[in-house]
């Protein structure tokens, strides 16, 4: 066990390493000029020569690298040219707002599929499990920005709940209630995506192990249904569940801004728009840099739950 | 009622399958006595396993119907809810299954799964229920039962993993010990460790113990009866010699003439029994065995033989044209 974390570490400080080196270039492939940027169309090339020189951009590529990955690591991400705020900073508010629609959607995505996987799968191709089945693939086919649509008309407009802006957001150690409400219709928009897929994985693997002679012997040995569903059925079978939800809060991660701009949530997603659509190319690189290696923390950490729940995969 | 601990009446299990209804279990009958072992022999698909797991009642929830009678101590399984079964499992009637490689969860610690049994079914505490698996454990031959009671089942080998299923049978004392070729996925030499554990802890605990095994080198010396079992029915039944030595029923023989002897020279080609089992969807009215017999004639063909008695008490076999009785032709 210890080795394969040892092993699994090296990997993840390697890939990280891999990922700077993108989001680094990132910023030498995209088109503009930072001269023009902070100095105008007009400037001389004596006074470009002298802000390429102050900003270290005369320097060899890999020392502006060494350089930028030292300040990185102590948590100095560079100071925007466009809002002239701290990257870090900007980065640091606007995060727990993607952590906590995470977190949010991912709880309400497992309290119902779950349940209702092994509701399913008690009776495969049973009548419940049918009208499930075709459910939850009817609200796969509904894109997110549909879902977010629809929730606003029935919840904001129909019922008259207003959901809260970028400028009445409040956070939830300061307004718990204010917070929820604000985040709700996001949740629920990317619960409903993520719900779909671990009904779906968690359902075909538990129909699958509930068919094994270890369930038979779990029966055999008089126990109720439902304790031979958690005790016996899930663990074995939510190894592929644990590996969908990896890559989908991954995703999530990466691909939070659609829902944010659509309701102007000032999360990460919503602040790499502004700062795409400013030129803001430092906290557009800060921002990338954060999510690659929060997705990739999030792998690591779920190979590692993987690796508790199912113990025979560590040792091969 | 009599004394009799478990009573089979013809029983017969009925699977639901796409291509139509596939009679595993037909129509049978037999009785066991308290703390008698009783074996039940076969070739692999002719229905050894579905029987023992109709008898408890363990089997499939879907797509099986089952007619007849099972009473185990009193209680009827044929048409008992799941939920009236279980108050049985584990306490009166207990399984070793097949193949310890896959009947134990691989995720659940050994400790657990026997504590499971103790906790749920007999309500007992944490401690107690821990300490009496690591007895129970010990019981069964496992070394060091302390540090196997945290092992998962990947860490034992198999030998040592059905001694496992063994001790999570025996956990709640059941009083019927169903053993399902407990040792066919086992090394030789552990076979007989598994065979003589059973056969020990049956008089040791006062079970009666059903032994379902193909091979009757098996059950010669372990049990006290037989039941022969072909295409799902019985076809011979009897005393564990009555049916060694005076068989009538030509499968039965065949049986016996294909498991090899030590009193065989060396590089003695083994008897086969020509042909294959039949299919059980395409059962014809016949003997399910005629068209494998030498001795079949029409009316095997055409009309089932039922059970008959034969010249020893109990013994019992269904046949058109026994092989001609023996009886104190050739002494045991």
């Amino acid at each position: 066990m210890l080795k394969y974390v040892t092993r699994r570490l090296a990997l993840l400080i390697g890939i990280v390493f891999i990922i700077s080196v993108g989001s680094f270039y990132l910023i030498h492939l995209l088109p503009g000029d930072p001269a023009v940027v902070i100095l105008g169309t007009g400037a001389s090339p004596a006074a470009k020569a002298a802000l390429f020189a102050q900003l270290g951009l005369d320097k060899p590529i890999y020392l502006q690298y060494f350089t930028w990955i030292g300040n990185v690591v102590r948590g100095n991400m560079g100071t925007s040219f466009i809002s002239q705020s701290s990257v870090a900073g900007t980065i640091r508010a606007a995060l727990p707002i993607d952590l906590e629609i995470i977190v949010l959607s991912q709880i309400l995505a497992f309290i119902f599929a779950i349940p209702m996987a092994m509701r399913s799968a008690r009776k495969p191709d049973g009548v419940i499990d049918r009208i499930l089945g075709a459910s939850s693939f009817t609200l796969l086919s509904v894109p997110p920005f549909i879902i977010i649509v629809l929730l606003v008309l029935i919840v904001s407009i129909k019922l008259g709940i207003p959901h809260t802006g970028p400028s009445s957001y409040v956070t939830l150690a300061s307004d718990p209630v204010g917070n929820l409400e604000s985040l709700a219709l996001p949740a629920i928009t990317l619960a409903t995506g993520s719900f779909v897929v671990y009904y779906r994985v968690l359902r075909s693997d538990l129909i699958a192990t509930l068919q094994e002679e270890f369930i038979t012997m779990a029966r055999s040995k008089g126990i109720s249904q439902r304790r031979i569903m958690w005790r016996h059925a899930f663990r074995p079978s939510s190894v592929a569940l644990l590996g969908a939800a990896s890559v989908n809060i991954g995703g999530l991660l990466a691909s939070g801004f659609v829902v944010q701009y659509l309701l102007a949530i000032p999360g990460l997603g919503y602040t790499l728009i502004s700062a795409i659509n400013m030129s803001d190319f430092l906290l557009v690189q800060g921002i990338v840099l954060t999510v690659s290696v929060g997705v990739v923390v999030i792998n690591f950490l779920f190979d590692f739950i993987i690796n508790i729940v199912d113990p025979r995969i560590s040792r091969e | 009622m009599s004394d009799e601990l478990l009573v089979v009446k013809d029983l017969t299990t009925t699977f639901t399958t796409n291509s139509g209804p596939l009679t595993a279990v037909g129509g049978v009958s037999f009785t066991l006595g308290q703390n008698e072992t009783l074996g039940i022999v076969g070739e692999s698909g002719s229905g050894k396993t579905v029987l023992s797991r109709t008898i408890m009642g363990l089997q499939p929830r879907r797509n099986v119907t089952v007619t007849g009678s099972a009473i185990i101590n009193g209680f009827e399984v044929v048409g008992a809810s799941e939920k009236a079964k279980r108050q049985i499992w584990g306490t009166e009637v207990a399984m070793v299954f097949q193949d310890p490689m896959t009947s134990l969860n691989p995720v659940m610690r050994i400790g657990q799964q026997i504590d499971e049994s103790l906790r749920v079914r007999l309500g007992m505490d944490r401690a107690s229920a821990k300490a009496r698996s690591i007895e129970l454990l010990e019981l069964v031959g496992i070394p060091s039962p302390v540090e196997r009671y945290n092992s998962y089942p990947g860490h034992l080998s198999g030998g040592m993993r059905q001694r496992v299923v063994i001790a999570t049978a025996l956990a709640c004392s059941p009083k019927l010990l169903m053993a399902d070729e407990p040792t066919t996925g086992l090394d030789v030499t552990i076979q007989a460790q598994i065979l003589n554990l059973l056969d020990e802890l049956k008089d040791r605990l006062k079970m009666s113990v059903i032994l379902v095994t193909h091979d009757l080198g098996v059950v010669a010396t372990r049990t006290s009866r037989i039941v022969v079992m072909y295409a799902g029915r019985i076809v011979e039944i009897g005393d564990t010699r009555d049916v060694f030595y005076h068989h009538r029923m030509p499968y039965t023989r065949a049986l016996l003439e294909s498991s090899p002897k030590v009193s065989n020279h060396s590089h003695t080609r083994l008897q086969t029994i020509p042909g294959r089992p039949p299919n059980l969807m395409k059962l014809a009215d016949g003997c399910s065995f005629a068209p494998r017999c030498a001795y079949a004639t029409d009316q095997c063909h055409n009309v089932r033989p039922t059970l008959q008695a034969a010249d020893e008490t109990g013994h019992y076999f269904a046949c058109w044209n026994p092989l001609p009785s023996n009886r104190g032709v050739r002494a045991p």
